[in-house]
């Protein structure tokens, strides 16, 4: 530990030591740099203006005041752009994969789990948490891992905070419905249990949502009755109905059955992703859509659902008869046709090249605004927090990234990223690695 | 050892015929101008031609002397690399890479289970690697003897071997090995086990060679009744790499076992070619660089499993400029069908140059192979294995357009289909 600021460089041992006060007291003004708005535009010599952790100006630099106490960071050459967002991680899950006492990413003893929280396991002192935002990844879903039908309610985290509590923005945002096959009970062949096909998994899904439904109307029920038990004026007419016992599995679903949040829906080929719609619109689910690598076939029906789809990971290798582009091409095929996209790692320790993905879509037909949408607004807005994430405007948090170059290119070095105005220390464990083996 | 030998001599002969058969005669010379050609060893050419002759390079540079008959291949302003190089796959070997009954398995030979038909060769190949080395995987402590390929998709198995390519033999240390050992209550579960069973087996080696020698020198001798030493496959491999006749490639992490592995081999008198992955070879890069062992790693790669926590994406760079050949592998069919970004990212952690960020994807990954004087960069008289890409290849946006492999297109992303001319579906 000793080597955290003997290693780093002067400037950010400086910014260390200060940034708690500044960040709080004065404004900071970016100023020189070249601003990805998201929003509106490119502004090519941009001024931005943060304050109390939020965007308070941005515009043209000579046509946009700097308040006088402001500290200048001068940004001239450098790309200035909103944090990125990472529509599905395991961060706080997961920290060394193959040491199992280092996972927390799902429980595999029964397959419909909706009572399982990310919030309480999230783990707030993960080492890969500084790794990736050191990348200009500011926010991010984490969901567990998709090995179970209904593995539990993911949660938005914000990649900076002094603990678990500041960093979970949003508990419970939404639940992942995972139907891609991987969640049957079939492997190794004498262990099979139910559900072992896609049928199981189907009826067990069923079931459990008309369980949920069941458990929603005693409850209901049961309201009625107590009010109209309280109303009576009569004291021999107020013995109160029993009160039903609470279910937390079954309690879990019913803001999903009241359509009040939304379902994760994960499927992979055409005939999963029918399914698993059909079995969505059975009990009214609002949802958005995951994965979906290997519906190409289906992707006119995918657009006329009219919702949002998490692709990907676009390097998921093709099926063999398919051409070598197939799976990379596929946002490009999705935003042709309307849909609104937003990429993900799906990943914890490799979460940090997320914006690789959008850049090599582009490769292949998505067009660049789009791309850099598809890591920030979009998926600002199809989490429900595109007033406050998302692009570069006034009165939005200031989760504001400066690099030396285009956001989603891999030669791009992240220089300082701010996390609601803060300046975050430009350090990690693999920084701290660095610069104890380069002899600094 | 010589039954091996002979099978290769064997192997790239008939590849070779099998190849001309194959090859349209009409591409035996091939121009391709108006590119920016990366040449790897001496620098960009801008608007640069090349000149192909019977699938060698035959001329590079602004002007080359061409006959008129030659193909002429307009590559519209596009870079022009070498072919990639892939240091350590695992593709097409239908998941039969470990031998996994026992820790020593150094007869073992990759090329029994190469699986030609593979997509993943094509894949691979779309992502502009023209050739790869097929390793063991790290079940065993010596897994056994590579292959080396170049990606002609559509050929038949032999026609895709590298011909005449040296033979690697794969070494493991670490994690691996431990734990599918020590899962069964078998020797080694432990490091400690995991360098005893390896020095044990070397040991054997030398026992072995010993006998060999022994009746040689009773042969030259004259004594009739000598009686020759059985035959062993295995101690004819490990004799093979005591003996310096393969490139002795080796799956390790830490520092330590980067360092115990060069003791065993001083210990033994072997060398060693590289190390891969070699995660924490940052720490110790001033021995490998004494040593003059390769290593071929990932770019950023982590925290899979313990002996991966301390790895950091600056480790490529770090080693370079203390003067390791580093190659960036896949180890993955994944990060094969895209290793230009991979090595892209060594320009960002840690400030690689344009060249020395390509030499980890082509000249130094044909050295670790063995094969860097015939591919690895564009000179003349080399395999003309050459990639024009869309976009800046050390990018994210760099795909590959056209993929040659000597001087044949085997690739090109404007077909409909698969976008191969040698291959298709169904035939």
């Amino acid at each position: 530990m000793r080597n955290v600021l003997r290693g780093s460089s002067l400037v950010v041992g400086l910014l260390f030591l200060t940034t708690p006060v500044l960040a709080q007291q004065k404004a900071v003004a970016l100023r020189g740099g070249k601003l990805l708005t998201v929003s509106h535009g490119v502004i090519e010599h941009g001024v931005l203006i943060m304050e109390n952790g939020k965007i308070t100006a941005l515009g043209a630099e000579g046509s946009t005041a700097i308040p006088k106490d402001a500290r200048i960071i001068d940004v001239k050459g450098m790309t200035i752009y909103p944090g990125l967002i990472d529509s599905e991680s395991n961060l706080g899950l997961t920290e060394i994969s193959a040491e199992e006492m280092t996972n927390d990413l799902v429980e595999m003893s029964e397959e419909i789990m909706p009572h399982m929280h990310v919030y309480d396991a999230f783990h707030a002192e993960s080492e890969l948490i500084p790794v990736t935002r050191l990348n200009g990844i500011t926010n991010a879903i984490v969901a567990p891992d998709s090995k179970d039908t209904l593995p539990g309610q993911d949660s938005f985290v914000q990649l900076a905070g002094k603990s678990a509590d500041e960093m979970l923005l949003i508990r419970d945002i939404a639940m992942p419905l995972n139907f891609t096959g991987d969640q049957r009970r079939n492997v190794p062949r004498d262990k099979r249990k139910y559900p072992s096909t896609r049928m199981g998994m189907a009826a067990q899904l069923r079931q459990a949502f008309l369980d949920a439904q069941d458990y929603a109307q005693h409850w209901a029920d049961y309201e009625k009755k107590k009010s109209e038990t309280d109303t009576k004026t009569d004291e021999k007419d107020k013995k109160p109905p029993t009160q039903p016992k609470r279910d937390l599995k079954l309690e879990a679903l019913l803001p999903y059955l009241q359509g009040k949040k939304s379902v994760v829906l994960a499927a992979e080929e055409a005939s999963d992703l029918e399914t698993a719609v059909n079995l969505a619109r059975e009990f009214n689910l609002k949802f958005v859509l995951n994965h979906i690598s290997y519906s190409q076939p289906v992707l006119d029906y995918v657009a006329t659902l009219k919702v949002p789809v998490i692709v990907g990971p676009i390097y998921e290798a093709p099926k063999p008869y398919e051409r070598y582009d197939a799976v990379y091409a596929l946002p490009a095929q999705l935003n042709k046709r309307g849909v609104k996209i937003a990429f993900a790692s799906f990943d914890a320790h490799n979460a940090r090249n997320l914006p690789y993905q959008a850049g090599f879509a582009t490769a292949f037909g998505l067009p660049y605004d789009e791309a850099l949408k598809a890591i920030t607004l979009n998926a600002a807005e199809i989490w429900g927090v595109g007033d406050k994430l998302g692009s570069l405007d006034i009165g939005k948090t200031a989760n504001v990234i400066v690099a030396n170059g285009d956001p989603l290119d891999v030669k791009t070095d992240v220089k300082q990223v701010f996390i609601a105005g803060q300046e975050i220390p430009m350090t990690s464990r693999q920084t701290r690695l660095r610069d104890q083996y380069s002899g600094q | 050892m010589n039954r091996i030998a002979m099978y290769l001599v064997l192997l790239v002969g008939f590849s070779l015929s099998a190849f001309s058969q194959q090859l349209p005669s009409a591409h035996n010379e091939v121009v391709i101008k108006n590119a920016i050609v990366m040449t790897v060893t001496h620098g960009n050419i801008s608007n640069g031609s090349i000149y192909i002759k019977d699938g060698k390079i035959a001329g590079v540079g602004k002007d080359v002397h061409a006959p008129a008959s030659a193909t002429v291949v307009d590559a519209g302003g596009k870079y022009l690399t070498p072919g990639l190089i892939d240091s350590h796959s695992h593709i097409a070997l239908d998941e039969d890479v470990n031998e996994a009954t026992s820790p020593i398995t150094p007869q073992m030979m990759m090329i029994d289970a190469f699986d030609y038909q593979d997509k993943a060769i094509y894949r691979v190949l779309a992502g502009g690697v023209t050739t790869s080395l097929l390793l063991h995987g790290s079940a065993n402590m010596i897994g056994g003897q590579a292959v080396v390929i170049k990606h002609k998709y559509g050929l038949n198995r032999d026609a895709m071997l590298f011909p005449a390519a040296p033979q690697s033999i794969k070494f493991a240390s670490g994690e691996n090995p431990k734990r599918v050992y020590g899962s069964r209550d078998q020797l080694p579960s432990t490091r400690m086990g995991n360098f005893e069973v390896q020095r044990e087996a070397l040991v054997a080696a030398q026992d072995y060679m010993r006998e060999w020698d022994d009746y040689n020198a009773k042969v030259k001798k004259g004594e009739k009744d000598a009686t020759p030493p059985k035959h062993d496959l295995k101690l004819d491999a490990l004799a093979d790499v005591l003996r310096g006749k393969l490139l002795v490639q080796i799956h390790c992490y830490r520092a330590d076992e980067l360092l115990t592995e060069m003791a065993m081999a001083k210990e033994f008198g072997y060398k060693l070619r590289a190390f891969h992955h070699a995660l924490e070879a940052y720490k110790v890069a001033d021995q490998l660089a004494a040593a003059g062992i390769g290593i071929a790693t990932f770019s950023d790669w982590w925290g899979y499993k313990q002996e991966a926590w301390d790895a950091i994406p600056w480790n490529a760079v770090m080693c370079m400029r203390k003067g390791v050949r580093v190659a960036i592998k896949s180890d993955s069919d994944d990060f094969a069908r895209r290793l230009n970004q991979e090595a892209g990212k060594t320009i960002r952690y840690g400030g690689a140059t344009e060249d020395e960020a390509l030499q980890m994807i082509t000249m130094n990954a044909a050295w670790i192979i063995g094969v860097d004087d015939r591919v690895g960069s564009i000179e003349v008289g080399k395999d003309a294995d050459l990639v024009i890409w869309d976009g800046y290849p050390l990018s994210s946006y760099g795909v590959p357009n056209k993929v040659f492999i000597d001087g044949d297109v085997y690739f090109d992303r404007s077909l409909p289909g698969f976008g191969m001319p040698h291959y298709r579906e169904g035939e």
